[in-house]
């Protein structure tokens, strides 16, 4: 029971990021019908600018910085994000979007990742970073881990999943509530029509570009001091969120962070899960969920097939 | 025996037939790339020119997908993998012999890549991207994670084996890689030049319209994905008995990434362009690795941001075709073959009922198309004329009611069993394959009832994938001769008027040999003398004894060409007979209020 419990709660906190990064990968898509393969590494890259602003390139603990310098920095991180994930829609998709070439923005949003990811490599050359914690939760029980029965269950997994959830409750009443919500809702159903009704498409677009940009990018840095973080951890952030968002087919905020939490869960406990007598062990953790998905879509296509194109 | 060396002969003058300057060019090159390492010492250079070959291999293989289907797949680094682990695997235990090990490894991967294809032919092409995408790092990450694969972090040793005797080395894998890229190229023109290829064409450029014509797109997408995974597999199952490891990091999505990204530099159409594109990328990977090194920064550090850099330079200037297509082939003009003439069919609708939600689109409707006969559907917007297209063709089942050929019931089932059944349909709006020529737009609809159209037997271009698309070329040449486009077999269709367009679509439907032509709003947008010119090829059809359904909003059109009416409102038939009698009927009148009234046939 208290092995369920810290499998939910750990996966659960690492499930929060892939959810954000799926509630966005959700709204790019339906806006736009396309999908952005940079969205992980942009991600990627809010975490290492508030490094960046934080600590330098230099070894950090995770005491060492400040909450007034780190605040700074987490507000550059988000802005840097935010920015180039418009900049991706504007230089690497919209042009191919509307030439009606699929390979083309497929090539320029998986260069745009590539690009990233190796800059940031270039500047940030080892193998891990620690990222700081201004929020002093290593103080709260016995140095950041509190007992529940014979297992521990880390103090931060809480913080990180109540940020997740504020986020996620913040991108849908944003979409519900709003009146930027309600056009990009429109833009969702019929772009050609919200043009023609006078919604500036390709301006709210960007704007929806940036704002899932902050919102993934702030979840990621939040969460980032929970564990080390590569120049790697980016992208694959981006492919655990596209999963979730294909899982729920690119459903609505609430259902694509849901399948992000999900997915979180589903890989903490397969590393500890016994299937006839054989137990996975942790090599099971990324390979059964993306077999997983994957076996889905290939059973049940999405709905839009073939016929319904042009 | 005699059949074989009278096939062989064929083949020989077909290809002598053929002969392009192009090809003497690709022997030339294929000749020095051979002789290659008498220039060549260093073995360190031979190893890396023959390992960016086998990349080179697996790129042409990825043209079947990305160019020729247009499917944006980004699997095709992980098929390359799964050649290479099965390769490493028999051959480190198995203690298979080399050659036997790659033939494995590539049929695996062949394998591999059909499966995915099955998984992925009939989505959208932004979730084939992401499903291949979730595939490369499914494929990656279960390398790295199980070590019985390839061997883990440490990799698995490839022990180094002898072919014929003599040591697989640099340079034999060199002249194996030159000679299975070239292969390649052929086997890519072959497919690219054949019904398969065609048939992919079309589903790129205007999947309706292929579907309508009765392409099978799931096969032909399967196929090529299967052919993309053989080559790949082929690739890495040599290239990995060449570096004499399989390390899973070699394998990870990035693989995938360069080989799109060459396919695209070098155009994606064609063999020549994904050769050049790789050998763009391994100029960029030598030079960002010397640069590196220059600089102080570890290898392999800028070879991907290089390689991203270009392409997204080359993508802003253009976007699918870097570089220019050089070898554009001239499609030699065929002798025609006769159209068949076609059985006689009825084709009937008995009680059909068609529902959207709660709105009925269509209620008790019943019609008969009688054979050598136009039966003309006409009323106003919104009342059913498409969705009994749709009903009749196979895209939409019919909540009630059925649909019958010559007095039996047709099953439920695609278009293509429709259109194999001799049902075709021409759609709505004007929906040629624009980058095709007028001649392939209607080999596309011949290819239908053409045998031995498979990928697999164009590849190799068997004597029956050769003879079939002899047939077809014929069966569409006759089909432009019938609507009066002969003369312009072998321009675009896209540099083609509107209305020619309209008549490449009938002649590519008529190529594909119906009992049953249904057309939707043929002269859409036509001006006065363009109609006539359709008036006049539907009564051509027609007296071919083929039972046409035209569905027209310009009742013009309808009075010339019509030898029975039937009017729909609101989704039922308020009238139905011979063009004057539907002129007099006040229901008809009333739907068409203060509107104009059908012409009587005028007499010719």
């Amino acid at each position: 029971m208290a092995l369920a419990f810290q499998v939910l709660v750990t996966g659960a906190a690492a499930g929060a990021v892939y959810g954000l990064v799926a509630v966005g990968h959700s709204l790019v898509y339906r806006l736009t019908g396309v999908v952005n393969f940079a969205y992980g590494d942009l991600v990627g890259l809010a975490v290492f600018t508030t490094l960046l602003v934080a600590a330098g390139t230099g070894p950090v603990t995770q005491t060492s910085i400040g909450g007034a310098r780190f605040l700074v920095a987490l507000v550059a991180g988000v802005v840097v994000c935010s920015a180039a994930s418009a900049g991706t829609y504007l230089f690497a998709i919209q042009p191919y979007v509307e030439r009606g070439s699929t390979v083309g923005w497929v090539g320029a949003t998986l260069a745009v990742a590539f690009a990233l990811n190796a800059l940031v490599a270039l500047i940030f050359t080892r193998a891990s970073y620690v990222i700081p914690d201004p929020l002093p939760f290593r103080r709260v029980g016995t140095g950041g881990y509190f007992a529940v029965g014979e297992v521990e269950v880390q103090t931060r997994a809480f913080f990180v999943i109540a940020v997740g959830v504020a986020l996620a409750a913040a991108a849908s009443v944003v979409l519900a509530r709003t009146s930027f919500g309600r056009a990009l809702r429109a833009i969702a159903d019929d772009a050609d029509a919200a043009s023609m009704m006078g919604v500036p498409v390709q301006t709210l677009v960007a704007a929806a570009f940036g704002l899932c940009g902050a919102l993934a990018g702030l979840a990621a840095i939040v969460a980032a001091p929970s564990a080390s973080f590569s120049t790697q951890t980016g992208l694959l952030l981006g492919v655990k969120g596209l999963l979730a968002a294909l899982l729920v087919r690119f459903g609505s905020p609430w259902r694509a962070f849901g399948a992000g939490v999900a997915l979180g869960v589903a890989e903490a406990a397969i590393a500890g899960l016994t299937v006839a007598g054989y137990e996975l062990g942790p090599e099971y953790r990324e390979v059964l969920p993306i077999a997983a998905v994957l076996l889905l879509v290939a059973l049940r296509p999405p709905r839009q097939a073939l016929e319904e194109q042009e | 025996m005699t059949r074989v060396t009278a096939a062989a002969r064929d083949a020989v003058s077909d290809a002598r037939a053929a002969w392009a300057p192009s090809q003497t060019l690709l022997a030339v090159i294929t000749a020095a790339a051979l002789l290659l390492p008498l220039a060549v010492r260093d073995q360190l250079t031979l190893t890396s020119l023959a390992s960016w070959a086998y990349l080179a291999l697996a790129a042409v293989g990825l043209t079947f997908v990305v160019g020729l289907a247009g499917m944006p797949s980004l699997a095709q680094g992980a098929l390359l993998a799964v050649g290479a682990v099965v390769a490493a695997v028999l051959r480190a235990d198995g203690d298979w012999p080399p050659v036997a090990a790659a033939a494995a490894g590539a049929l695996a991967a062949a394998v591999a890549g059909g499966v995915v294809g099955a998984a992925v032919g009939r989505v959208r092409p932004a979730f084939v991207a992401v499903a291949t995408w979730l595939f490369a790092w499914l494929v990656a990450r279960g390398l790295a994670e199980f070590p019985a694969f390839a061997g883990g972090a440490e990799g698995r040793i490839v022990p180094q084996g002898t072919v014929a005797g003599i040591d697989l080395g640099a340079t034999l894998h060199w002249e194996i890689a030159v000679v299975l890229v070239t292969l390649g190229a052929l086997g890519l023109a072959a497919v690219a030049r054949g019904q398969p290829g065609l048939g992919l064409a079309g589903l790129r450029e205007r999947p309706a319209q292929a579907l309508a014509l009765g392409v099978p797109a799931l096969r032909l997408r399967t196929a090529a994905f299967a052919a993309a995974g053989l080559y790949a597999g082929l690739a890495g199952a040599f290239a990995v008995q060449l570096d004499g490891i399989a390390d899973p990091a070699a394998y990870s999505p990035v693989l995938s990434f360069t080989l799109f990204a060459a396919v695209l530099l070098g155009g994606a159409r064609s063999a020549v362009g994904a050769v050049a594109g790789t050998a763009l990328v391994g100029v960029l990977f030598w030079a960002a690795d010397r640069l590196a090194s220059s600089a102080g920064v570890a290898t392999g550090r800028l070879e991907t941001l290089f390689a991203a850099a270009l392409l997204l330079g080359a993508l802003a200037i253009r976007s699918e075709t870097v570089l220019p297509s050089l070898f554009r082939r001239r499609e030699e003009v065929p002798a025609p073959v006769p159209l068949p003439v076609p059985r006689p069919a009825r084709l009937e609708a008995r009680g059909l009922e068609k529902r959207f939600g709660d709105e009925p689109a269509l209620a008790a409707f019943d019609l008969t198309v009688e054979p050598g006969a136009i039966t003309a559907l006409v009323g106003p917007n919104g009342s059913g004329k498409t969705t009994v297209l749709r009903l009749l063709a196979g895209t939409a089942a019919p909540d009630l009611g059925e649909v019958l050929l010559d007095g039996s019931p047709l099953p439920r089932g695609s278009q293509r069993t429709r259109a194999l059944a001799g049902i075709v349909r021409t759609l709505q709006a004007t929906q040629v394959f624009a980058g095709l020529s007028v001649l392939e737009n209607a080999r596309v609809g011949a290819g239908l009832h053409v045998q031995a159209t498979g990928l697999a037997r164009a590849l190799v271009a068997t004597p029956r994938a050769r003879a079939g698309s002899r047939v077809a070329r014929g069966t569409a040449l006759a089909a432009l001769r019938e609507v009066g486009l002969e003369g312009d077999a072998e321009r675009a269709a896209g540099h083609l008027t509107a209305t020619d367009q309209r008549l490449v679509m009938l002649a590519a439907a008529l190529a594909a040999s119906p009992r049953v032509l249904l057309v939707d709003e043929p002269s859409a947008g036509a001006a006065a003398e363009d109609v006539a010119r359709i008036a006049d090829v539907l009564v051509r059809i027609r007296d071919r004894g083929i039972a046409v359904l035209v569905v027209e909003h310009n009742l013009g059109l309808v009075g010339r060409v019509a030898d029975r009416i039937v009017v729909l409102d609101a989704g039922r038939t308020i009238a139905a007979g011979a063009p004057h009698e539907i002129g007099d009927d006040p229901a008809v009148r009333a739907v068409y209020l203060g509107g104009r009234v059908i012409s009587r046939k005028t007499p010719d």
